[in-house]
């Protein structure tokens, strides 16, 4: 026995490899299983459950697709790896990782480098058909918000053939404006204020204070005095990790902040059940920060604005959003007296219900751009 | 399941060598069949019985040779049957669609091409089971009479799917009896992690960038960024495939096997005549030996020999893919490789510096043609080559990938390699080994891109 422990020391490559792959694999079945990684933001895959049949199902949903899936997703040590590689990606000047680019000052960007087409239109057209119904009864305004690398044009490495959503924007406002729909294009608004902390480094949504120009813009459009950042009481929280992050997960980057401010609030009613505040103050202790604003997303949101701060004059605005407008919508509670909400993913109600039933002063369909060309859901404006 | 995968390396691996190093020398071959088996049919369960027809065939062929050795007509009626099984198989699989797709085409049918995914290294396989069944019909070796041991080698995991080429000659001493120690098996831990290293580090980070150059549209890129894209492939291709082979060559090593060599730093060639010593070793072997001299070589005539050139190369490059850029990229070097035989290669050994130049420019050509599958779009990425237009898109991608690629670049020759040997600090070395490992397994846990590029084959 020692004669043979002797002769592999002698060895010492085979006993590395050989110790790394046996203990990893016993590792690995030792370890506990982790159900979601904080760092990538996503759920991760659990051992799957062996039959015949998904034995021979194809591609994904196979079985040794799945077993794949699983060792590599609750291997041992996972983040650690990841951040390994991410350093040695630095070390070779590497400035991107998945499909996220490392601009200026530490910013990042999606690469965002085509859109889909058919899916441009059909969206275009199912706003359309929205402003044709309503148009006439009340004021419909639209604004898509261009991702970050469009402002911040200075941070962004040069030679990249990025969507034009300035252009692309300009194409669609066209079509809605044949709709009779009032558009706002907030692109040189953003673009004046680029030195400003208006879009997060980390992750794909605007700063509450980008949210906050675009809803000066908005007022003024309407002819509504809107509300100074001066007269708010504003918070801050730290160490923001958005979604850019989850995808690239760079060892050096530097964590956003998020604000919010205080608003006096009527009722709260979200999706039927009444809630307490604007915000979900225990997201904000989480990983998914931004969903603090306004629970979330959820499919309809009625907000009430307090006593003091309200215009008392009856006043209701309707917001048609994506995640984008939670940070946006609290301001309007200083010009409204009620702000309905409605994010179309997770609406259960039909718009034509909310329509008929309820009568708004203003209608605000508020989408950022990549949301725009991708959600399947815009459909349901029409429903 | 393929080498370079997390599940491969940290459950395939320590089981099967557990297993295979435990069991006593009689039930080596028999356990290594068995993982071998399991190793094929990971991926695609249903193809298993394809494999068993392939072991079962050639070795009832091979018997059946051997027993009727008088019988001139029968033994050439066995042979035949497993050649045309093999080769029916492979044709199936791998060449019915390029043929309804060019009947359609030709005469204007519309017959339905069928969905059939590739079974894993059939193209691979199918050659070294060939090498068998033919050197048995040649007289070279005797049929096994064992159909654990020819099964074994028929389905031996480390050279199952993408090479190298091992010929039934090869190993068929090694197959009955083989000693293993712990010195072959180190350098097989070395070799491997080598082999990992390149597929994993460079091949993969390197492939990224042609990637991104299709993704662009060959329409859109810069006529610099047209000829980093390339540039980049030609370094991923040999990276990913020697990866593979040098991976397969350790492993075997560990296993008590020695696989013959299968590249040679090709990049450093000075003619493709040189380049085609160099690169894929055992496939232009496997020509040599079974297509070329049997259809007479050099020795029947100078226009002959052409011809046999010709149809080598017709068929090395359809054996690379289903699709007439393969074709076209075989009769490519044909084409170079007969101009050097009528004499140019004289021109090119005076000349060390052109004939650095001329083969690699060559062979970012020959890498355009095997990259792009449609040919319209090969025209328009050649167009964009050669037509200068300048513009800023290269200069992200190369500030990007520029480490990359001066490192893939340093690693094609043998510098490095040659400076290693020479450093005789054993710790500093296996220190390098470790670190290759570490970083392979980390960039293997985040793979947001890590293609099998032999799915063709």
């Amino acid at each position: 026995m020692m004669e043979k422990i002797k002769q592999l020391l002698k060895h010492p490559m085979t006993l590395i490899f050989g110790l790394l792959i046996v203990g990893i694999f016993i590792w690995d079945n030792l370890y506990p299983i982790r159900e979601f990684s904080d760092m990538e933001n996503r759920a991760l895959t659990k051992k799957p459950a062996f039959s015949v049949k998904s034995l021979m199902a194809e591609g994904d949903q196979s079985y040794t697709m799945k077993y794949e899936k699983y060792v590599n997703d609750q291997f041992v040590l996972r983040d650690q790896w990841i951040s390994l590689k991410s350093r040695s990606e630095f070390l070779l000047g590497k400035t991107e990782n998945n499909g996220v680019i490392y601009g200026k000052d530490h910013y990042m960007f999606e690469k965002y480098f085509s859109t889909d087409e058919e899916r441009l239109g059909k969206n275009t057209a199912f706003v359309k058909e929205f402003g044709d119904k309503y148009a006439d009864q009340t004021t419909v305004s639209a604004m898509l918000i261009p991702y970050s690398y469009e402002a911040l044009e200075d941070k962004v490495p040069a030679g990249l053939a990025f969507v034009d959503q300035v252009a692309r924007t300009k194409e669609i406002y066209g079509e809605l404006e044949k709709s009779g729909i009032k558009t706002l294009d907030i692109f040189p608004t953003m673009s004046e204020h680029r030195d400003e902390y208006i879009y997060y480094r980390t992750d794909h949504h605007w700063t509450t204070q980008g949210a906050y120009y675009a809803y000066r813009q908005f007022c003024e459009s309407r002819g509504r005095k809107p509300v100074e950042l001066s007269q708010l009481t504003g918070h801050e929280v730290k160490d923001f990790y958005g979604t850019f992050f989850s995808k690239s997960k760079a060892f050096n980057t530097v964590p956003d902040v998020i604000s919010y401010y205080d608003f006096s609030t009527g009722k709260i009613v979200i999706d039927g059940k009444e809630t307490e505040g604007l915000y979900a103050m225990e997201k904000f202790d989480e990983r998914d920060k931004y969903g603090a604003f306004l629970h979330g997303n959820n499919g309809l949101t009625v907000l009430r604005s307090g006593e003091v701060d309200r215009p008392g004059d009856g006043s209701r605005i309707l917001v048609v959003k994506d995640s984008f407008g939670n940070c946006f919508t609290p301001f309007l509670l200083r010009n409204y007296d009620e702000v309905w909400v409605v994010d179309l993913r997770y609406l259960k109600e039909e718009m034509s219900a909310i329509m008929s039933e309820n009568h708004f002063d203003d209608v605000l369909i508020l989408y950022g751009f990549v949301s725009f060309d991708s959600y399947p859901s815009v459909s349901k404006i029409t429903y | 399941m393929v080498f370079s995968s997390l599940l491969f390396l940290f459950r395939f691996l320590p089981i099967a060598f557990l297993i295979y190093y435990i069991v006593p020398k009689k039930l080596k071959n028999l356990s290594l069949l068995l993982l071998s088996l399991f190793f094929y049919s990971w991926g695609e369960p249903r193809y298993f019985p394809i494999m068993l027809a392939t072991i079962l065939v050639n070795y009832l062929a091979a018997l059946g040779i051997e027993k009727f050795a008088e019988k001139k007509a029968l033994r050439r009626a066995f042979f035949l049957i497993a050649v045309f099984f093999s080769l029916g198989m492979l044709f199936f699989f791998k060449y019915t669609n390029f043929f309804i797709e060019n009947l359609n085409g030709l005469l204007r049918l519309s017959i339905g091409t069928l969905e059939l995914t590739l079974p894993l290294g059939i193209s691979f396989y199918t050659f070294q089971t060939m090498s068998y069944t033919i050197d048995v019909f040649r007289g070279k070796v005797k049929a096994e009479h064992n159909i654990i041991d020819l099964g074994a080698f028929v389905v031996l995991f480390p050279q199952l799917i993408a090479g190298p080429i091992v010929l039934y000659t090869d190993i068929n001493e090694a197959l009955k009896n083989r000693k293993i120690n712990l010195a072959q098996i180190e350098d097989g831990v070395k070799t491997f992690i080598l082999g990992l290293g390149k597929k994993v580090l460079i091949a993969n980070n390197i492939g990224a960038l042609w990637t991104e150059v299709e993704k662009i549209g060959f329409a859109n890129v810069s006529s610099p960024l047209a000829w980093l894209g390339i540039l980049a492939f030609s370094l991923q291709i040999f990276f990913d495939f020697s990866g593979y082979s040098t991976m397969a060559i350790g492993l075997g090593k560990m296993l008590g096997f020695e696989f013959p060599e299968n590249f040679n730093y090709p990049y450093i060639a000075r003619s493709i005549t040189d380049f085609w010593r160099r690169w894929h070793m055992t496939l232009s072997a496997w020509f040599r030996e079974y297509v070329y001299i049997p259809l007479g070589g050099n020795r029947k005539g100078k226009a002959r020999m052409y011809f046999n050139l010709f149809v080598v190369w017709a068929c090395t490059g359809f054996w690379h893919g289903a699709n007439w850029n393969f074709i076209f990229w075989g009769l490519f070097f044909f084409v170079f490789l007969a101009v050097e035989k009528a004499g140019f290669s004289k021109f090119l050994d005076k000349h060390r510096i052109f004939s650095h130049v001329y083969v690699l420019f060559l062979l970012l050509m020959s890498w355009s043609l095997f990259a792009i599958t449609d040919l319209t779009q090969l025209g328009t990425f050649f167009m964009r080559m050669f037509s200068f237009t300048v513009g800023a898109d290269w200069l992200y991608y190369l500030r990007n990938y520029a480490v990359t690629i001066v490192i893939a670049c340093v690693l094609s020759t043998p510098l490095i390699p040659r400076l290693f040997e020479k450093v005789n600090i054993g710790w500093l070395k296996n220190t390098v080994y470790v670190l290759i490992l570490l970083l392979s397994v980390a960039y293997l846990v985040d793979a947001t891109y890590n293609p099998f590029l032999y799915f063709r084959f």
